[in-house]
């Protein structure tokens, strides 16, 4: 109680103060909502990698839109150690791709011949999943409900094609949270049609894929098994889980730095002016310091009481903070639903993580402060007018 | 007077202070003094005398360049500051002339303070707060703030955080200096009533010959000593 009348003495430089902690750990939430979102993308495509071989044409990450063809797919299966090689297209789900954070909205689709090693399990809030036999059907990722406005029974359009919802993903927070699964001879027929004339004339639809997801053998190893893949056709992309870790945790490590980076800098920007507070705080109560000095106050007592006072600020700050960016974060989610693009993740470990922060950045910008109050001369401190 | 009898003693005491590089100030030039335990003693002297510094130094909220303070029995201008806070708490009580109270704590808050720094819990540190004020006729008073109060009732408010627990010696800084004949008068048989119902050791330092009066002794200091008893003469 005795806290909080003390810091609110002076009403403006408390609430000045208080703010600009709040917006210090406003940035570190909204940022870090951003950076654990990625970390989860990442996490889950390490997941789906875990077990397994994909080769594709240029691109990194699997995630490459040059044709490859399914001829291919006997000669690869002969390969010792391959146990089934798969084929399977990717394709933005806007021709026109805009610029987006985080994983833009694809197309996907699969031969399913893998689909029972497959050890990546999508499960469904509704409908069920898309079996071989079907045409014109898709299954319609978490996020991109509401920008497809999708249900089970009911149509949706993908690049200008009419397909009707048999199922609705449940939420896995990484890559098929922004997909549209569709029959695998659709995607064909999708594909061909992107590729320039020239191209079109001399191959077929029906041989069409992005990438072959290959599933090696039990025992065998899937990082050799890349190797050897990309030994023999040097043309393809072999990626492996070791390699994919590689390639994308490297972007996104320096990725989540960034973010955390200009975070910090609000931050400190924050435990600065709470210094500056507490220094004006100590010098106006001089006078009252000495008279605690005179009444017997322990060094550790007058300290005590400085650095409740900002630890006091940094926890208003970071719960003000916290609060506004978790705000912020559903707003800008709700906002991008309607166009298929959440790209922020509020996790409990970031919210406990930055009001702790917060406290201790309280804390830490009072010790000088409230260190200098416990070292005043009483008899000057009592003369100070 | 004996050993046994002299509560606090102060032997050859010098202070200089460095108000400036070439600008030194002898507060203290050998300043000696005894005090009894139980008596009211005034400490008169013109303004940079010494008085205040004695005070300061006998209260353990200075200590002195050279010389000797011993407070019952304990010598204690060579301590720590850990164990002079010890000593301000519990054997030491003041009252200053700008009566000294923490503006946004109420009458008990302030006197409870003092209970607290000594080592009380908070609740027994209230309830001893309360009766401290009562003692001074302020027992209505309890959760008013200083700027409700009257002077003279600020600096009874002052009084009760002093003797709230019960110190060997009370000190007072012109303690009525900042108050109305009425006031001072009021204060002072205060005071005096305190030290004769508890024994309680008071050392004021004053230029209100009035109170030095109503005290059972008076030192004068002149020139950062304190003269012998004949030699004082009222300013």
């Amino acid at each position: 109680m005795r806290t909080v009348k003390n810091v609110f003495r002076r009403k403006l430089r408390a609430f000045l103060t208080i703010f600009g902690i709040t917006i210090g750990i406003f940035a570190l939430v909204v940022m870090g909502s951003l950076a654990e979102k990625i970390t989860l993308l990442v996490n889950g495509g390490t997941r789906f990698y875990a077990d397994k071989v994909t080769v594709s044409q240029g691109g990194s990450a699997g995630f490459s839109v040059n044709p490859i063809s399914v001829d291919r797919i006997p000669a690869i299966q002969a390969i010792p150690g391959v146990r089934l090689a798969s084929a399977g297209i990717t394709l933005p789900l806007d021709k026109e791709q805009s610029a987006s954070f985080g994983v833009p909205a694809m197309i996907s689709a699969s031969d399913l011949r893998g689909r029972n090693l497959e050890s990546f399990k999508l499960t469904y809030s509704q409908g069920r999943e898309l079996s071989p036999d079907d045409q014109g059907k898709a299954v319609v990722g978490a996020d991109l409900v509401q920008k497809l406005n999708a249900r089970v029974g009911g149509f949706i359009k993908v690049r200008g094609r009419s397909f009707q919802v048999v199922g609705i993903l449940e939420k896995t927070l990484t890559i098929p949270d922004d997909a549209v699964i569709i029959p695998f001879r659709d995607a064909q027929n999708i594909f061909f049609n992107d590729l320039p004339e020239l191209v079109q004339k001399n191959i077929k639809p029906g041989m069409l894929a992005t990438g072959l997801t290959i599933y090696p053998k039990p025992g065998v190893n899937p990082d050799r098994l890349a190797e050897e893949i990309g030994k023999k056709y040097p043309q393809y992309d072999a990626i492996g889980p070791a390699k994919f870790q590689q390639q994308v945790t490297n972007s996104t490590h320096i990725f989540t730095t960034i973010v955390f980076g200009v975070a910090l800098i609000s931050l400190l920007v924050g435990g600065l002016s709470v210094i500056n507070t507490m220094t004006m705080s100590v010098y106006e109560r001089t006078r009252e310091v000495g008279i605690r000095k005179s009444l017997g106050a322990s060094d550790g007592r007058i300290i005590r009481q400085f650095l409740g006072e900002s630890a006091f600020i940094g926890a208003v700050g970071g719960i003000t903070g916290l609060a506004l960016g978790w705000l912020f974060v559903l707003a800008a989610n709700k906002a991008g639903e309607a166009s298929g693009t959440v790209i922020f993740l509020l996790t409990t470990r970031l919210a406990i993580g930055s009001i702790a922060f917060a406290i201790v950045l309280g804390v830490l910008s009072g010790l000088y402060p409230s260190w200098h109050a416990a070292r005043l001369n009483p008899v000057k401190a009592l003369r100070y007018e | 007077m004996n050993d046994g009898d002299v509560i606090l003693q102060i032997r050859a005491l010098y202070k200089t202070y460095e108000l400036g590089k070439e600008n030194l100030v002898r507060a203290l030039r050998g300043a000696s003094l005894e005090v009894a335990r139980g008596e009211m003693l005034a400490i008169m002297g013109p303004s940079g005398s010494g008085k205040s510094t004695v005070m300061h130094i006998m209260g353990c909220l200075d200590t002195p360049d050279q010389g000797e303070v011993w407070l019952e029995g304990r010598r204690v201008d060579k301590l720590k500051r850990h164990e002079l806070n010890r000593v301000r708490s519990r054997q030491i009580g003041f009252i200053f002339q700008g009566f000294n109270l923490i503006p946004t704590f109420t009458a008990a808050e302030n006197v409870a303070l003092a209970c607290e720094y000594a080592g009380m819990p908070r609740r027994k540190a209230k309830a001893a707060a309360a009766r401290a004020l009562t003692r001074v006729d302020l027992g209505d008073r309890l959760s008013h703030h200083p700027s409700e109060l009257s002077g003279g009732q600020q600096q009874r408010v002052a009084i009760a955080r002093a003797l709230v627990n019960e110190p060997a010696i009370i000190l007072g800084d012109e303690p009525t200096g900042d108050l109305d004949t009425i006031n001072s008068r009021e204060i002072m048989q205060m005071m005096r009533d305190i030290n004769k119902s508890t024994g309680t050791t008071f050392v004021l330092v004053t230029h209100n010959p009035e109170v030095a009066a109503a005290c059972d002794r008076t030192v004068c200091m002149r020139d950062g000593a304190v003269l012998a008893d004949e030699e004082c003469r009222p300013d």
